[in-house]
């Protein structure tokens, strides 16, 4: 995995909480310059990534790695750990090709639950005249739970 | 009528659930377990890295005081955008709140207009104190004033400067 924060000290915590899930391999970058680098040299599985840093950013590293032929995985999931929450933000992030989204503060919980999502729950990928990326909608057909929406509508029809 | 653009769907062979022994998979409660016992032995360093954080953004004001540049300006909004976001893990919620504030200004203030430095000032002092006397809780009355009051200037600034 590789960790992309200009913060050592979030770059530590992340590298720690990874450790801690079992992740042998954890690469680190200090910044979206560096990271192009580092993840050409690894390839890896996953790139946890910060969106402001100086320099390239997050947003134009997540860009670089889907569209430029240099890049040695082009579906490699990206998760995006950031200070950011607007939707605004969500939306942007979502747009250039990211897979999953974090909001500072980072917890262990959301952390295992996005690598979960990545894992376990990879999103099919699409390719437009100017759109490459995981596909920006959720998948509905694998949810397995209650259909609370539908139940709630029954009862209010009945009602 | 708009001609739809061509798109091309596909799922990727999915490597990553065979590298990690496939299987069901999902939440590992152990690890998760294991990754809260090293957050609690990280605890005893976060005072170490706020005090830093806190420094830097110091170094930043400083910076645009100087300097107030394009360069020095985007240095500023990162020492607040990092503070913002980890202040909270540190148990710093109030430090958050403010740095949110100063973020907020700098992020949403059109490139072209100055940042009044100080109202900069005045969020960056109010972070030195509250890191300072280590108020940690975030019910503060004091400190939710303050809050508040720096919350209004930062509107004022932005409506006056506002589309």
């Amino acid at each position: 995995m590789l960790v992309v924060d200009d913060n050592v000290h979030m770059r530590k915590l992340v590298t720690t909480i990874l450790q801690a899930f079992g992740v042998l391999q954890i690469s680190e970058a200090e910044s979206g310059d560096r990271a192009w680098t580092v993840l050409r040299e690894t390839n890896p599985d996953v790139i946890v990534l910060d969106w402001v840093m100086e320099g390239m950013s997050g947003l134009d590293l997540v860009q670089m790695i889907r569209t430029n032929p240099q890049a040695p995985n082009p579906f490699v999931p990206v998760i995006m750990l950031t200070g950011h929450t607007s939707l605004e933000h969500v939306r942007q992030a979502r747009d250039a090709g990211v897979n999953e989204f974090i909001a500072k503060p980072v917890s262990v919980k959301t952390m295992m639950s996005r690598l979960v999502s990545v894992i376990e729950q990879p999103r099919p990928y699409v390719r437009t005249g100017v759109y490459f990326g995981p596909c920006r909608r959720r998948r509905l057909e694998d949810f397995r739970g209650p259909e609370r929406r539908t139940e709630k509508t029954k009862q209010a029809a009945a009602e | 009528m708009a001609r739809k653009q061509p798109m091309e769907l596909f799922m990727p062979p999915n490597m990553l659930k065979a590298k990690v022994g496939g299987g069901k998979g999902g939440i590992d409660l152990a690890a998760m377990e294991r990754a809260e016992a090293a957050m609690e032995e990280l605890k005893s360093e976060f005072s170490d890295w706020i005090a830093e954080d806190v420094k830097k953004l110091t170094a930043a004001r400083a910076r645009y005081a100087a300097t107030p540049d394009a360069d020095a300006r985007a240095n500023l909004l990162r020492g607040a955008h990092d503070i913002k976001g980890q202040a909270p893990t540190y148990n710093y919620p109030l430090i958050a709140r403010v740095a949110a504030s100063l973020a907020r200004m700098i992020g949403e203030l059109p490139s072209t207009a100055a940042i009044p430095l100080s109202l900069i000032d005045a969020h960056v002092t109010a972070i030195q104190v509250i890191h300072k006397n280590a108020m940690k809780d975030s019910g503060n009355k004091t400190a939710q004033t303050l809050c508040a009051e720096l919350d209004a200037r930062v509107n004022e600034v932005l409506a006056a400067n506002g589309p």
